[in-house]
């Protein structure tokens, strides 16, 4: 692979791991209250956290992109009170993949912590430890297979991503370019070879993240 | 006999309709877009024929057409993009002929945008982000790096890109304040209320900008094709191209 | 030593629980059919469970208080919980889990210690096993082990011996026995086995349908079957 090729595949790995870190504790915190709470208006955050699952991506993307450029409702904001610049950015590279995978990740986690027999978690309770603890020494224990299946779902979700990356961040060689926007690059340049090339690579990984993702799935908690 | 009583006036009628109902299938570069839909205003009425716009970046378009998309027509906004397709026997060269040119400009945004007097001040730090159409690829971007180079700007300016799929995406992004200041078509600052030229390339000082256009060789409507081409000559179209700020060719 | 009703309600899925009633029995039995609000009822003494109404209080402390909004959670009412099927914790070997609870500040000193509560129930050979290759009577006698090292005040069982077949069930109620005779903790112990009732309870609460139909000596009310050994008298109280 040429020097090129691998800076590009360090990036989108990169990018992906930053991305699935940033919504690892968001994405648990919801995963739990969807799983153990209810309240009203409880559909309406379950419809808006699957929306990006459903609506096609380059619609998130543009979505994303009028909240985030610099003349936007957020991304006015953020540049006006930190400077910082997201669209066009390796930072609006990991906002897309983030918001994208997002969904994956809070349905996997919410399953896991559904699989985790209520009983138990009171049976901790009424032996003296409080909720922190409950969470910590029953409830996380017994859910972790499945909330590290979820995490390596959105992380192979992020190293895929296109449209919405597309739109916020766009093609930016050295800057933003991940596998698959690189591969769409060079299938506009006609340099079909090379698009193949990087082709595989997003293929190795992705199947190995999708692979260890089902792995721990299948492993009953111990 | 009966059926062929039955189907000769079928085929008659069928006919006539293939005569004067074509759907024509126009393959056109995006700085095109709002000129051409003026065009088909008075063109289709005229005609009969019905225009199938698509506007896209040159590339994408001559990419399409080698794939085998299915265009009658196509107007392209370089020479290269022409040749390629020439080159792999899909155009019928009779039709060739390099209709318009154009002019390029630096854009800034109206509201705020960055100051811009002169080409060298997009070096300057104060300007961020420089949008192009895709510089290796787009016919804009190709001849806005073009400009650049022979201004012995590029270089300085080159961390600064941003390229964008196409000259429209490109001006989407200075309007929307993504990008500081953009290189695109003075056809396209004319019909953006929301950027404003910060300074216009001089023919001398920028690339030779030429539009040629052609009918597809495969095309599955050549004789409206060829009709469609040669209306976008007369003086009529001209006028709408010149309205635009479109220049004749080179 | 009591546990003390007043008031109670409790809206359930096809009727009310209202209970008005003081437990101060060594072994009060809660006797009543599947689904009479047996279960709900141990869930708001354990604090698991608001009640709409009412006022629970433990040996004397008022745990739960529905109109003056008190409220103790379920950690700090010192009231154990043993649930049907044991609910031992899967993933943490036995040692950990009869520990789980002990040594957290505990609401009432004890001698309770490990060595003597394995003793007592039989499971110190258990230790180090892990929870999945225990039978159904060692997890049983477990879950009891664990609930009493937290060192409760009151400790709840609902259906302890349920599912298990009868020879097991007799070779298990006398460590029932020995916890109330070694520890002295009272028990609240629900069931539907006029059996255990008989055989463990100073004092019995009928429940139907959310009501107590009934308080008061077990023999009362349960008479000899055939069959199984007791069942409940359907001619009225017995003289």
């Amino acid at each position: 692979m040429s020097a090129e090729a691998w800076q590009i595949t360090w990036f989108t790995i990169g990018v992906a791991t930053l991305s699935t870190l940033l919504i690892l504790p968001f994405g648990v915190a919801l995963a739990w209250l969807l799983a153990r709470r209810d309240w009203p208006g409880k559909s309406i955050v379950e419809t808006l956290v699957a929306l990006p699952l459903v609506i096609p991506p380059v619609a998130t993307g543009l979505v994303l992109l009028k909240l985030l450029g610099r003349r936007g409702l957020l991304g006015g904001w953020l540049e006006k009170t930190w400077g910082l610049e997201i669209v066009f950015t390796w930072r609006g590279v990991v906002i897309a993949t983030a918001v994208m995978s997002f969904p994956l990740l809070v349905r996997t986690a919410r399953v896991a912590f559904e699989n985790v027999n209520p009983r138990l978690e009171q049976v901790a309770r009424t032996l003296g430890s409080g909720p922190w603890r409950v969470f910590a020494s029953v409830t996380l224990p017994l859910a972790l297979r499945g909330l590290v299946a979820g995490a390596l779902l959105a992380f192979a979700r992020a190293l895929g991503e296109f449209g919405a990356t597309i739109m916020v961040a766009g093609y930016i060689p050295g800057q933003t370019a991940t596998l698959s926007l690189s591969i769409y690059h060079l299938v506009q340049l006609g340099h079909d070879g090379e698009a193949l090339g990087l082709l595989a690579v997003s293929v190795i990984i992705a199947f190995a993240a999708v692979w260890g993702s089902e792995w721990f799935l299948r492993r009953r908690t111990s | 006999m009966k059926t062929h009583r039955f189907f000769a006036p079928v085929f008659t009628a069928l006919f006539a309709l293939s005569l004067h109902a074509a759907e024509l299938n126009v393959f056109a570069a995006a700085s095109l877009s709002d000129a051409l839909k003026e065009i088909a205003k008075s063109y289709e009425p005229a005609s009969g024929d019905k225009l199938r716009y698509n506007f896209a970046a040159s590339s994408a378009l001559a990419r399409q057409i080698k794939e085998g998309a299915p265009a009658d027509v196509f107007f392209s906004a370089d020479e290269a993009k022409m040749d390629d397709l020439v080159k792999g026997n899909l155009i019928a060269t009779d039709t060739r002929l390099s209709l318009l040119s154009n002019t390029l400009v630096i854009v800034v945004n109206v509201d705020g945008g960055a100051a811009i007097a002169t080409p060298a001040d997009l070096a300057k730090p104060s300007v961020g982000r420089i949008a192009l159409a895709e510089p290796q690829t787009v016919p804009a971007g190709i001849y806005a790096k073009e400009y650049l180079q022979k201004a012995g700007l590029w270089k300085k300016v080159i961390d600064k890109v941003v390229p964008t799929e196409n000259v429209r995406a490109c001006l989407s992004a200075v309007e929307a304040g993504n990008a500081d200041a953009g290189i695109v078509y003075k056809t396209d600052a004319l019909i953006s209320k929301k950027v404003k030229v910060a300074y216009e390339v001089t023919a001398a000082e920028g690339p030779k900008i030429s539009y040629p256009l052609a009918v597809v060789r495969e095309s599955k409507n050549a004789d409206a094709a060829r009709k469609f081409a040669a209306h976008l000559v007369t003086p009529e179209a001209r006028a709408i191209f010149a309205k635009y700020g479109f220049l004749p060719a080179p | 030593m009591s546990v003390e009703l007043q008031g109670v309600r409790l809206q359930l899925a096809r009727f009310a629980l209202a209970v008005n009633a003081t437990l101060a029995g060594r072994i009060t039995g809660i006797f009543g059919a599947s689904g009479s609000g047996k279960t709900s009822l141990l869930e708001v003494i354990a604090g698991l469970r608001r009640p709409a109404a009412g006022v629970v209080r433990v040996d004397g402390v008022t745990l739960t208080d529905a109109p003056a909004k008190v409220f103790f959670r379920p950690e700090r009412r010192g009231v154990g919980y043993v649930p049907q099927d044991g609910a031992l914790f899967p993933h943490l070997s036995v040692r950990k889990n009869l520990l789980f609870g002990h040594g957290e500040k505990q609401i009432r000193p004890t001698g309770l210690n490990f060595d003597h509560v394995s003793e007592v129930l039989e499971i110190a050979s258990l230790v180090d096993r892990r929870i999945e290759t225990l039978s159904g009577g060692e997890k049983q006698r477990v879950a009891l082990g664990r609930a009493l090292l937290a060192a409760p005040r009151w400790l709840l069982l609902d259906e302890p011996l349920a599912g298990l077949d009868a020879p097991l069930r007799d070779r298990l109620l006398p460590y029932f026995v020995r916890v109330r005779d070694e520890f002295s903790i009272p028990m609240i112990y629900v069931t539907h086995s006029p059996d255990e009732v008989m055989a463990l309870c100073d004092d019995v609460l009928l429940i139907e349908q959310g009501r107590v139909e009934y308080q008061g000596p077990p023999r009362k009310v349960f008479v000899p079957a055939t069959g199984a050994r007791y069942e409940l008298s359907r001619g009225g109280l017995v003289r």
